[in-house]
């Protein structure tokens, strides 16, 4: 462990942006909006930004995505073909633990299973990860209650607390070590391992006073979720109240669902590109001909929560698919963020 | 991570088209041939799996492989449908298209040894059950009766004709077959697929079935299969979902807790049933 003054911290970033691609939270001047950016210069990043309103997983997972470039010549019968991968190296700056743990879903999601996909793999083979400790909730967050904060307890190079006038550096990886050595970071003490869980505690006390709305009793579903004993009528709640945007998929840290198309370019070759996708939107299921077996809307819903909630699911992510970042609620235009499902679920079982 | 898996996850082998067929009516079958000796030496499949096609310029298609590996010619047998299948049906011999898989489980051969086997197939529902036939009758002496109950719209809409009259050549292979709306000069049976499972006699001890068809025509023939005594996880088929990546990372295919890609396609009626919104 090791202690840097306050002024000195961007010097970290500025030493990453050597050698990577420096990616941080960046608050738009305009409207105020954070965003998780690439940045030209380390000075643009800010460390009590709140969270920011799109997740990181768009470093790691972006919205669209080149993933194959081909041009195929009628006459000739030649086909050219270049994977097109995303090879150079990022630093994530100032990463929340949420976040942070939504990366990690994904890792298992895309490396840990069956096969391993390539284009994520590129993605994340050569990456430095700075989390950040929330030492104050925002007005949205319900991560006490999904085990992902306020601290990062895995998956980051360094971790950084701050104690007041010091930030407390902490090594996850030998990565991280080496990079905290060179900078030459001063050393520090047993009380400042105090300071921290002071520090976290106060955070997780002060969840009780500012996040009031958000609790989400993860555990207590999670059971009815996975054994589907939810009445059919829950579900239709919900689904009445949903508008089939899609925006709890886009800003969830850990939904991954992608659609793949071709796009043919002036030029003559066509572009292979991997976009976002939605399980609430009614197309997402239909296949050539029409036949679509999915279809009413509170069947797409259930998919989502049970994608988020269900034991089987969790299986893959190693956790509940839940962050605990209240993105979802904040954006919800239909008041169906999770925090309120998981409500309104929990209220049928005690009622 | 080996190569060859790397390889079969976004990048697509290129084969030519090395002759197209008609079949039926918009139904065509594609004969391909992979540009790569090595790997056109190394494609196995098992049959009931599938293949991602890319039609170059148009997109990707998950397509069921109706060859037994052992002796056939790697084909595929596509229905005009789609934007992708529509520019399929365009190519001509010489032309490319691009390869990924195989993917999927497979037909559960070992565990279905020495029982009767159904076939009831529902217009092309015949194209990926074909690989299942080639298979059991190649080894025709580790089954008993062996019963294909085949429906269709028109006889026009008939698949694979000529290869149901050299099985019929084998011993102890049953045939039935029934038409929707007859035709001119139509000589057999109409009416639904159904009505073939009284006719044939259909056995339910030491027996399994396999249906694949249009989702009306699979309810009802598994409710008449199930109200004859055939047993749930007897009952074997193979879904289609609409697919994007074939390895179990998009999430299309997602039922429940299942990827019909990686987990599937084929299922138990007994493992259906448990997922809904599945047909």
């Amino acid at each position: 462990m090791y202690l840097i003054e306050k002024n000195n911290v961007m010097k970290l970033a500025e030493e990453l942006a050597k050698s990577y691609s420096l990616y941080g939270p960046v608050t738009d001047k305009e409207t105020k909006q954070v965003f998780f950016n690439k940045v030209a210069s380390a000075s643009e990043i800010s460390l009590t930004a709140e969270i920011p309103s799109i997740p990181p997983k768009t470093v790691v997972f972006p919205q669209i995505e080149r993933i194959l470039e081909y041009k195929y010549d009628k006459g000739s019968k030649k086909v050219e073909m270049n994977a097109d991968f995303d090879t150079s190296s990022k630093a994530l700056f100032g990463i929340r633990p949420c976040d942070l743990t939504g990366i990690l879903v994904l890792d298992r999601f895309f490396m840990g299973l069956e096969f391993v996909d390539d284009v994520y793999l590129e993605h994340r083979k050569r990456m430095f990860i700075v989390s950040n400790t929330c030492t104050v909730p925002f007005k949205q967050c319900f991560c006490v209650c999904t085990d992902s904060g306020p601290v990062a307890e895995e998956g980051y190079d360094l971790n950084l607390t701050d104690l007041g006038d010091v930030y407390l550096v902490e090594a996850g990886s030998d990565k991280g070590r080496e990079f905290a050595e060179k900078m030459g970071l001063q050393k520090a003490g047993p009380e400042h391992t105090l300071e921290k869980k002071n520090a976290v505690d106060k955070s997780i006390s002060l969840f009780e006073k500012l996040a009031t709305d958000n609790k989400a009793w993860i555990s207590r579903v999670m059971n009815r979720v996975t054994t589907g004993f939810i009445k059919e009528e829950v579900w239709e709640h919900i689904g009445k109240q949903c508008f089939e945007c899609g925006a709890c998929t886009f800003v969830c840290p850990t939904c991954s669902c992608f659609n793949v198309e071709d796009h043919n370019k002036f030029s003559g070759s066509t572009d292979r590109l991997r976009t976002w996708d939605s399980c609430s939107f009614e197309g997402y299921t239909k296949m050539a001909g029409d036949h679509n077996p999915r279809h009413p809307v509170e069947d797409r819903r259930n998919k989502r929560f049970f994608c988020k909630l269900s034991y089987s699911q969790s299986k893959k992510y190693l956790r509940p698919g839940c962050v605990g970042c209240g993105r979802c609620q904040w954006v919800c235009p239909g008041d169906i963020g999770l925090p309120n499902v998981v409500t309104y679920i929990r209220r049928e079982i005690t009622e | 991570m080996s190569d060859v898996q790397k390889r079969v996850v976004t990048i697509p082998e290129i084969a030519t088209v090395v002759e197209v067929k008609d079949e039926i009516q918009d139904v065509k079958t594609f004969y391909l041939k992979f540009d790569n000796p090595e790997v056109d030496a190394n494609f196995k499949i098992k049959s009931g799996q599938f293949v991602m096609l890319t039609v170059f310029g148009y997109g990707e298609s998950a397509i069921s492989l109706p060859p037994s590996p052992e002796n056939d010619r790697f084909h595929l047998s596509v229905r005009k449908v789609g934007k992708v299948t529509d520019a399929l049906h365009n190519l001509v011999a010489g032309d490319k298209v691009g390869i990924r898989g195989p993917f999927g489980n497979g037909f559960p051969f070992e565990e279905i040894k020495g029982k009767n086997i159904i076939y009831v197939a529902g217009g092309i529902g015949l194209i990926p059950l074909r690989s299942s036939i080639v298979h059991v009758l190649q080894n025709r002496k580790d089954f008993g009766r062996i019963i294909v109950l085949l429906g269709a719209r028109t006889p026009d809409d008939l698949m694979y004709q000529n290869d149901i009259e050299e099985w019929l050549k084998i011993e102890g292979f049953e045939c039935y077959v029934t038409v929707d709306q007859k035709t001119e000069g139509w000589k057999g049976e109409t009416g639904y697929v159904n009505s073939l499972i009284e006719k044939a006699n259909v056995p339910v001890e030491n027996t399994v079935a396999f249906v694949c068809g249009p989702p009306v025509m699979f309810n009802s023939v598994i409710g008449d299969l199930m109200s004859r005594g055939l047993k749930d996880d007897c009952i074997i088929s193979t879904l289609e979902r609409h697919m994007k990546c074939g390895i179990g990372k998009c999430q299309h295919c997602a039922i429940g807790r299942t990827l019909v890609c990686t987990d599937g396609p084929v299922y138990t009626y007994k493992q259906i049933k448990t997922l809904g919104e599945v047909i």
